[in-house]
């Protein structure tokens, strides 16, 4: 057996490797070029019949001419093997724009969110959150926040009044309603605490108001209420106007001009420039004397500021949204555009 | 409140003109501008003209031929009216102008031949014009001094200066001072530091003749009643240019007398009547409050029925005014009337508020005797009105003024400390620059150091406190001038309960379900749809006193009627799978926990759910889901419940106790809400789900391999499958890691009335490999237990 015939018989058998096209045919000729009736098998096996001082170069050739072949087909099967795969996964391939497997998507509605997002802005400056009943005493709505008997905002053109079994028995500050605004948390919360007082209350407020695109019978306010030993008017302004920053954008400018509220005096109301105009964003003011004098604080001793804004308002300002029923129709194509 | 800009420089010498630096101010103040608005007049290209010649027309009686001259050639117009001569200065409206431009359908003036003679344009009446309803003639406008020949050619707005610009201001209810221009003029002077140029009545001279006797019965319902009479006035038009101001403020001109009496309501916020002084019996007014029943003919014509809390003017012969409200038809001035009677009164402001209200009759009059009028305004007014009254329909002034006062103003005092302004203002301005504020408002202010005795003018009603005070001189200080100072409170952490609540919202959430906000209200169609029993507490519901509709008039018990509607609403608009939820306060009328005061009105959860493939698990679904977020014990033990599909539904239990249900609603009910198909409902308390549970710890995890059985047991229909897991469960010691029942079978060798429930039991030890002998005993002691607490035997073994 010469080298030159093991030579010719590796090239023969390195070339069909090549040739080989999926992985069955490399099984086959694998069997073929260095099975036990390969070629180069028998040579292996007709090394005992040569000259001894052949045998030991002729065994090295084919022993190198066989690992050679070995190595040649396991890279050939390698890259077969990486062939076929890639053609099923070819053939796995589908259409990934295709809407399947998308998993239900809900959405918190819009109010939920807004009144989530002020709250945690007076959170981060310490400010507690607190909820009070929506059905209330005439006391807290009114009386308690300084305001007249014969005030009109205590019809029953603004307010709604609640029949109860004990009704002939109630009267005055003793009537029940439903609350016209959040503030009557602030006597509520006062009498349960004693100051400093760091709150704002989210909650559903009512008024006798039909339907329009700016006004519902039911809608929601945040109140707040700051109550220490030193609390100045420049507080009243500097967190409300850190608010409106913090809600609007790091830009937003404020303007705070006089107003009235019976609860408050000084009294105030804060504007907020918003897309090129000024905007009435939230009443606010000092705390009355009375009111700290209903619920038992003493007025000489402390001082504070109390604000309430519209739930609805702040996130229609923010959102473009014309239509205050779009919060309640619960219209779904509305629903699902909250985020 | 409307302010010309015009009316208001009667008053002061302004600074500007410019409408919105007077707006800054303004709102500076405390006063909302809430719109700045140009007069316009509702005419184009009328000029003011002059006739040259007036005479007969050739072919007709009732019509005059005209020539005038508009400032660079004559014209021939023919007028049917006969009020001028020639020489007089009249509006000519031009061929090419056009009249009523504010209304739908603007009429262009052009050529027209009037019986054979060509009229170029007209000669217009204030009604053509705009300016008021008079239609007996044309407008004279040197007669009523509002032009003269050297304004002839030039345009009739520039000429009548129409063009104001008035600023529509809303008062805040504490500020009656501010209901007339000249309380807004004050501001505005007190604002610029300029004096005031005010109203002085020049003192009528008269006749000493008997005078009207007026008497106060109760001097809370009338603390001054101020009357004077004017005799041989002549009722007519008023003069143009008060007609004009009234129009520039909205106010319809009417006659003389009632336009000055709407003018001077207007300058000095004070409302003023008139009465036909010889229609008021016995030349007596008695003032006093109504008795139950009395009635009277207001001068609307409409019979008003009083009671007790309304105040009247009366005579002798019974009520002859609603006081502070509105007049009565017997005593009211018209075209004959010679002698009248000026009333400038004060009445208590909550009665007036009260029988306004009372009869729906809110007038410029009654928001201004609501607000409250200084009773030291009364004679001003009183002298205003007559001035103005004498000056546009003559008469003559009787010599004395009646004035009943019996419960006089006088200014009152307030001591104020620097202390009482730092602690609300801080220390900005300084104690004697605030003073100096005060007293440019009008207050009077005597200063003793640290503290000062500050006087209230009477207009001033709303100032009583330090902290009034404060307010003023912040005001006029200016709110934008304090430092803006963040102020941090103590702590900003939810509640436990607020914190569960938000992590249920968030989880129903990324479970697909979308948060409705319907409102609390029902109507009792509502709840009769839902068909409860007798007993049910949803049927009992608090009902609205006042409700906008019926609709609303019950204040909602359960939160499913709302999210019901809502779901069928988005069916009915074509979507498809509706998945909301809501969590709202219900209402119940026995006495809440907390408050006893109160009614009862907890927090509820609920859930609609609706569309293709909806049905009861999906409720059961979340129910489980709610388990795993808040850590309580939920069950669901299957029920027959009102709303629920009698073999759908379930009550669900926390720690065994009813928290509400789940189910799906019943299809008789869901087709009344026009719903087809299964809708699933959950309604729970919600306290019971977000309230505290305890700090959860870890449970430590084992690190050794499972073993894995199934079991398969054949029960009654009847058994529920909760059952036979609990008793699984309960059975199969601490090595117990999970448990899953995966199959449900029925038919092949299953008997009738029968199913198999597969379960797959997780067994795994925390500390060793279990061994399949270890796990033996348990399977054992588990189908012992469920043989004989179930009565399910495992299949295969019988």
């Amino acid at each position: 057996m010469d080298l030159r015939r093991i030579a010719r018989i590796v090239d023969t058998a390195l070339e069909r490797i090549a040739g080989a096209s999926d992985l069955a045919e490399l099984s086959v000729i694998d069997t073929e070029v260095v099975g036990r009736r390969s070629q180069i098998s028998m040579a292996r096996r007709g090394i005992g019949a040569l000259d001894p001082s052949k045998r030991k170069d002729a065994g090295r050739a084919i022993n190198q001419a066989i690992q050679s072949l070995e190595e040649a087909i396991e890279q050939r099967r390698v890259t077969l093997e990486i062939e076929a795969e890639d053609l099923l996964l070819e053939q796995d391939r589908v259409d990934v724009t295709l809407p399947y497997g998308r998993p239900p998507r809900g959405t918190h509605h819009l109010l939920t969110v807004t009144m989530n997002e002020v709250c945690d802005i007076f959170r981060c400056i310490g400010y507690q959150v607190a909820e009070g009943p929506e059905l209330e005493l005439a006391w807290y709505n009114f009386d308690a926040l300084n305001t007249p008997p014969t005030h009109p905002s205590r019809f029953e053109s603004d307010t709604m009044y609640v029949e109860s079994a004990d009704a002939e028995t109630r009267s005055g500050a003793d009537e029940l309603l439903l609350r016209t605004q959040t503030s009557p948390m602030q006597a509520r919360f006062m009498e349960k605490h004693p100051p400093p007082v760091y709150v704002v209350v989210p909650g559903r407020v009512f008024r006798t108001d039909t339907w329009d695109a700016t006004h519902s019978p039911v809608f929601h306010q945040i109140e707040g209420l700051a109550v220490d030993s030193d609390i100045t008017f420049g507080d009243l302004k500097g967190t409300l106007a850190y608010f409106a920053k913090e809600f609007f954008g790091e830009q937003t400018r404020t303007r705070f001009v006089p107003h009235f509220f019976p609860f408050t005096e000084p009294s105030a109301e804060m504007l907020v420039w918003f897309n090129g105009e000024w905007l009435e964003m939230l009443g606010c003011g000092m705390v009355d004397p009375n009111v700290f004098e209903a619920v038992g604080y003493d007025p000489a001793e402390v001082t504070g500021f109390a604000f309430g804004m519209g739930v609805e308002r702040l996130a229609m300002v923010k959102h473009s949204i014309r239509d205050i029923r779009h919060f309640y129709e619960n219209d779904l194509r509305v629903l699902g555009q909250f985020r | 409140m409307k302010v010309p800009i015009g009316w208001l420089s009667d008053f002061l010498d302004l600074p500007t003109r410019d409408p919105h630096e007077l707006e800054r101010i303004l709102v500076s103040l405390g006063h909302e501008v809430e719109s700045i608005e140009e007069f316009v007049p509702s005419f184009e290209g009328v000029i003011v003209g002059q006739v040259e010649e007036v005479g007969p027309h050739p072919a007709a009686d009732r019509i005059r031929f005209c020539r005038v001259y508009d400032g660079s050639l004559t014209r021939d117009v023919v007028c049917g009216a006969w009020n001028f001569e020639a020489g007089a200065v009249i509006a000519y409206a031009r061929v090419g102008s056009r009249l009523g431009i504010d209304k739908e359908r603007p009429v262009e003036v052009g050529s027209r031949a009037i019986r054979g003679v060509v009229s170029h344009g007209m000669i217009a009446s204030a009604r053509e014009l705009g300016l008021g309803d008079d239609h007996e003639g044309i407008l004279v406008l040197d007669e009523l001094g509002a032009a003269g020949p050297e304004d002839v050619g030039r345009p009739l707005e520039e000429v009548l200066e129409l063009s104001d610009v008035v600023l529509d201001v809303s008062i805040t209810p504490n500020r009656a001072d501010c209901m007339g221009i000249r309380g807004l003029a004050r501001e505005m002077a007190a604002y610029w530091q300029i004096p005031l140029r005010d109203v002085s009545p020049a003192a009528t001279p008269g006749r000493s003749d008997a005078d009207f006797d007026v008497s106060i019965e109760d001097a809370e319902a009338c603390p001054r009643f101020v009357a004077h009479q004017i005799d041989g006035v002549r009722v007519g038009p008023s003069p143009l240019w008060m007609q004009l101001r009234l129009l520039a403020i909205g106010q319809r001109p009417i006659s003389n007398v009632v336009d000055v009496s709407n003018y001077v309501m207007w300058e000095l916020g004070h409302p003023i009547h008139t009465f036909d002084a010889d229609a008021i019996t016995d030349r007596h007014i008695i003032i006093r409050r109504a008795t139950d029943g009395e009635t009277l003919e207001t001068l609307d014509g409409a019979e008003r029925t009083l009671v007790q809390g309304d105040i009247l003017v009366t005579d002798p012969s019974g009520p002859i005014a609603l006081a502070g409200v509105m007049g009565g038809a017997s005593t009211e001035v018209s075209g004959e009337t010679t002698n009248i009677l000026v009333e400038a009164a004060n009445w208590h402001p909550p009665s007036i508020l009260f029988t306004s209200h009372r009869l729906g009759l809110r007038s410029e009059a009654s928001s201004r005797f609501e607000r409250g009028v200084d009773p030291n305004l009364s004679a001003l007014a009183n002298a205003r009105t007559v001035e103005l009254i004498v000056a546009t329909a003559g008469g003559v002034p009787r010599a004395r003024v009646v004035d009943a006062y019996p419960a006089r103003v006088t200014p009152w005092g307030i001591p104020l400390t620097a202390g009482d302004v730092t602690r609300l203002l801080g220390p900005h301005p300084s104690f004697g620059e605030g003073l100096a504020l005060l007293h440019r408002l009008g207050f009077g202010v005597i200063r003793n150091g640290g503290s000062a005795e500050v006087t209230v003018p009477t207009f001033r009603s709303d100032v009583t406190r330090p902290a009034d005070l404060a307010e003023e001189i912040a005001r006029l200080h200016g709110y934008d001038r304090y430092p803006d100072l963040v102020r941090h409170g103590t702590s900003g952490k939810l509640t436990p309960v607020q914190s569960a609540t938000r992590r249920l919202r968030e989880v129903l959430v990324g479970a697909g379900l979308t948060e409705a906000q319907t409102l609390s209200f029902l109507g009792q169609a509502d709840l009769d749809a839902l068909r409860l029993p007798d007993d049910d507490p949803r049927r009992v519901g608090l009902r609205v006193k006042n409700p906008l509709r019926d609709e609303e008039a019950i204040l909602r018990t359960t939160l499913l009627p709302g999210l019901v509607s809502a779901a069928a609403r988005n069916v009915a608009r074509g979507v498809k799978g509706v998945r909301l939820f809501e969590t709202g306060r219900v209402f119940h009328p026995y006495p809440d926990r907390d408050d006893p005061r109160i009614p009862h009105q907890p927090m509820r959860l609920g859930i609609t759910l609706a569309g293709e493939g909806v049905d009861v698990f999906a409720g059961t679904g979340l129910i489980d889901l709610l388990v795993r977020v808040t850590g309580h014990r939920l069950g669901v033990v299957q029920d027959r419940l009102p709303v629920l599909h009698p073999g759908r539904g379930a009550t669900v239990v926390r720690d065994g106790s009813p928290i509400g249900m789940v189910g799906e609603l019943h299809p008789g009910l869901a087709r009344r809400f026009g719903l087809d198909g299964r809708v699933v409902v959950a309604e729970l308390e919600l306290d019971p789900l977000v309230s505290v549970a305890e700090d959860w710890k870890l449970d430590e995890v084992s690190a050794y391999p499972p073993l894995v059985f199934d079991l398969a047991f054949v029960t009654r229909e009847e058994t529920p499958a909760a059952r036979l897991l609990d008793t699984v469960q309960a059975s199969a010691g601490r090595h117990l890691e999970r448990l899953e029942l995966f199959d449900e079978f029925r038919g092949g060798a299953i008997p009738a009335g029968h199913r198999s429930l597969a379960v797959r039991v997780i067994l795994r030890a925390m500390d060793h490999t279990l061994s399949d002998e270890e796990a033996r005993p348990i399977l054992r002691r588990i189908v012992a237990e469920v043989s004989s607490e179930v009565g399910a035997v495992l299949r295969g073994s019988t």
